[in-house]
């Protein structure tokens, strides 16, 4: 018996009927679960999709964080740019037919329709296939079996394993029973997939750059692949000028430089800046040049809080001629005048306020998205990280700023207690000095929840019950004598508060 | 420093009105060559404050092939692009001064590095 079930999770005919575009099949990385759709939105519009051209369409099970999506792309071009750069999607894949069991996906092959099989299949294309399975990996025989079974397709044209000129990618998502582990396990149907391997990301690329073997590194150095996520979410191309105003070391505009744009970095820490490691003197210009990467244009020392860019910087509109907000034609192969902020303001000191008065992140964040939405042209990204607790977060309490729209929001897990969260903005409209004082009248107080981290740390526990055993009455009275030393002036009936970290201060 | 920076960077000290832009003081100039790129030259040509331009080439040494008012379509001209290429991405200075046209206060460059903070009587 055969049973055709093209697709569980929304079939073509619930949809509104697809006028425009190709499906692709992305097959996630299954990592990051939050940023994997938010970086391929970007990068498709990053190669010039416009927003309303990028659908996504849910896969059979209708899992949210399924490894497998559909996505709607203008283009197959537009695909095979995306391809190159995504660092969170394995491959992209123009899919032929997919079904629970292998009845189900021969038949859903054989029904694919000529017009679409029929330019791949000729004699003169080389092609190979390429086995890829979610959940398990296969060993080779098992492969090799996969692909002996797939010989009812009238492939006309040779095998060449290097360089084929078309690949196709057989794809298996077994989760029930065998294998059945991890966040998704028992949540998603097995099912396989069958199709032409349309692009596949380089992730070795993240090797390239590895902390490991990078030679000027501090202790808040982004890693690799986040840095290259967070580039692709800003948009960063070749001619892009990309600023980081928390630059450290200078991780995220490595990542900006691998992509070709032009960086600049600046940081409030000269030492970090200047001086570098010493002995060996590396600087931030010997991680550009361990790579190869054209270095930065320029680091400067300066203090976001009291910057010194000059106040009319922002009144020269970059996109004159062209309606406001409107983005760059389809293809358009030039770079269009882009400019992004990616930076981490975690690290975050200020100068310019006295020892004696916080600088809060709520503060440090408004003087960030004021500078980014005067200095960004319109269309132009903010990047950067906002550290959360599940306790304190509170969506409303994301910074805005009347210029600039929250495209992404994507939750990083860290511990069962933090996390970070990647917060993308767009320059939507030009800055407008009067809206910017009008919004800050009307929420006079920057300050957020998690600005009392100190407080969510070290956070009062509960008064303990008295110990009765002997073996931890030792270890309390040992508590104690620490909590005294630590400055505890009001003897052992208070509660101590318990050190959970050790950072001392945000 | 560069040019692009030196065109972007005012004085920010509280009080002062007329903090652009800045004179520089030439102690040591190098230059990094950087990727050539036309379209990157376009972007920001708009946002270019010309005059300061002319006035921070002066004092660096690369004023030559830079007209005194150039239009958008001198854009087109390759002599003139390399011109601006030059002297805004690749004349460096690695040591020297940017100091404040209104109130002389020095801001020190060193290791092609401008320290831009201010003391803590001054913001």
């Amino acid at each position: 018996m055969v049973r055709v079930v093209p697709n569980k999770g929304g079939s073509q005919a619930d949809d509104i009927p697809s006028t425009s575009g190709r499906e692709y099949l992305a097959y996630f990385v299954h990592r990051l679960l939050e940023f994997r759709k938010p970086e391929l939105e970007s990068l498709a519009q990053t190669v010039g999709c416009k927003a309303e051209e990028i659908r996504w369409r849910a896969p059979a099970g209708d899992v949210e964080h399924s490894p497998f999506w559909y996505l709607t792309l203008p283009s197959e071009d537009a695909a095979l740019q995306i391809s190159k750069r995504m660092i969170l999607t394995k491959m992209l894949v123009e899919v032929w037919g997919e079904g629970e069991d292998w009845a189900d996906l021969t038949a859903a092959i054989q029904a694919c329709p000529q017009e679409v099989k029929a330019p791949w299949l000729g004699p003169e294309l080389t092609f190979r296939v390429v086995v890829e399975s979610f959940g398990s990996s296969l060993p080779m025989d098992e492969q090799l079996e996969l692909i002996k079974r797939l010989e009812f397709i009238p492939f006309k044209g040779a095998v060449r394993l290097r360089d084929p000129q078309a690949r196709w990618a057989p794809l298996r998502r077994r989760m029930n029973g065998e294998g059945a582990r991890g966040s998704l396990g028992g949540v998603v149907p097995a099912r396989l997939y069958f199709g032409r391997l349309v692009g596949s990301s380089d992730r070795g690329v993240i090797d390239t750059y590895s902390l490991r073997r990078r030679r000027y590194l501090g202790p808040t150095s982004m890693d690799t692949e986040m840095a290259l996520v967070m580039c692709n979410q800003g948009g960063v191309r070749r001619g892009s000028l990309v600023l980081d105003p928390y630059a450290g070391t200078g991780s995220i505009l490595v990542a900006a430089a691998h992509f070709g744009a032009k960086v600049m970095g600046a940081d409030i820490d000269i030492k970090v800046l200047r001086e570098g490691k010493g002995g060996e003197r590396l600087t931030i210009h010997s991680n550009f040049q361990q790579y190869g990467l054209r270095g930065p244009l320029d680091l400067v020392r300066l203090d976001t809080h009291r910057h010194p860019i000059r106040p009319d910087l922002a009144e020269v509109r970059l996109h004159a001629g062209r309606p406001q907000g409107q983005r760059a034609p389809i293809y358009q192969r030039k770079p269009p005048p882009a400019c992004a902020f990616c930076c981490n303001p975690l690290a975050l000191r200020c100068a310019t306020l006295p020892y004696t008065q916080p600088y809060t992140l709520g503060e440090c964040l408004r003087d960030l998205l004021e500078l980014s939405a005067r200095l960004l042209v319109v269309g132009g990204r903010l990047v950067y990280f906002l550290p959360a607790t599940p306790e304190t977060y509170d969506k409303a309490e994301i910074p805005q700023h009347p210029a600039l729209e929250l495209i992404a929001n994507s939750e990083q897990i860290l511990t069962t207690r933090y996390s970070r969260r990647l917060i993308t903005m767009e320059k939507v409209r030009p800055y407008d000095a009067a809206a910017a004082a009008a919004y800050y009248a009307s929420h006079p107080d920057p300050t957020m929840s998690i600005d009392k981290l100190h407080d969510i740390v070290y956070e009062q526990l509960p008064p303990q019950p008295p110990s009765s055993s002997a073996s931890s009455s030792s270890l309390a009275a040992a508590a104690v004598a620490a909590a005294t030393e630590g400055g505890g002036v009001d003897g052992g009936t208070a509660v101590k508060p318990r050190r959970r970290c050790r950072g001392k201060n945000f | 420093m560069k040019l692009l920076t030196h065109n972007m960077l005012s004085c920010h000290i509280k009080g002062v009105r007329s903090g652009y832009p800045f004179l520089i003081e030439v102690v040591k100039v190098s230059e990094h060559e950087a990727d050539f790129d036309t379209d990157f030259l376009k972007h920001i040509f708009p946002r270019i404050n010309w005059p300061a331009f002319l006035q921070g080439a002066e004092a660096m040494g690369c004023r030559e092939g830079l007209p005194e008012a150039p239009n958008e379509s001198a854009l087109e001209d390759e002599q003139f692009q390399k011109a601006f290429h030059h002297a805004l991405l690749e004349v460096t200075l690695e040591e020297g001064s940017l100091i404040c046209p209104e109130t002389g206060r020095k801001f020190p460059v060193s290791k092609g590095i401008p320290n831009m903070l201010l003391n803590e009587d001054e913001c």
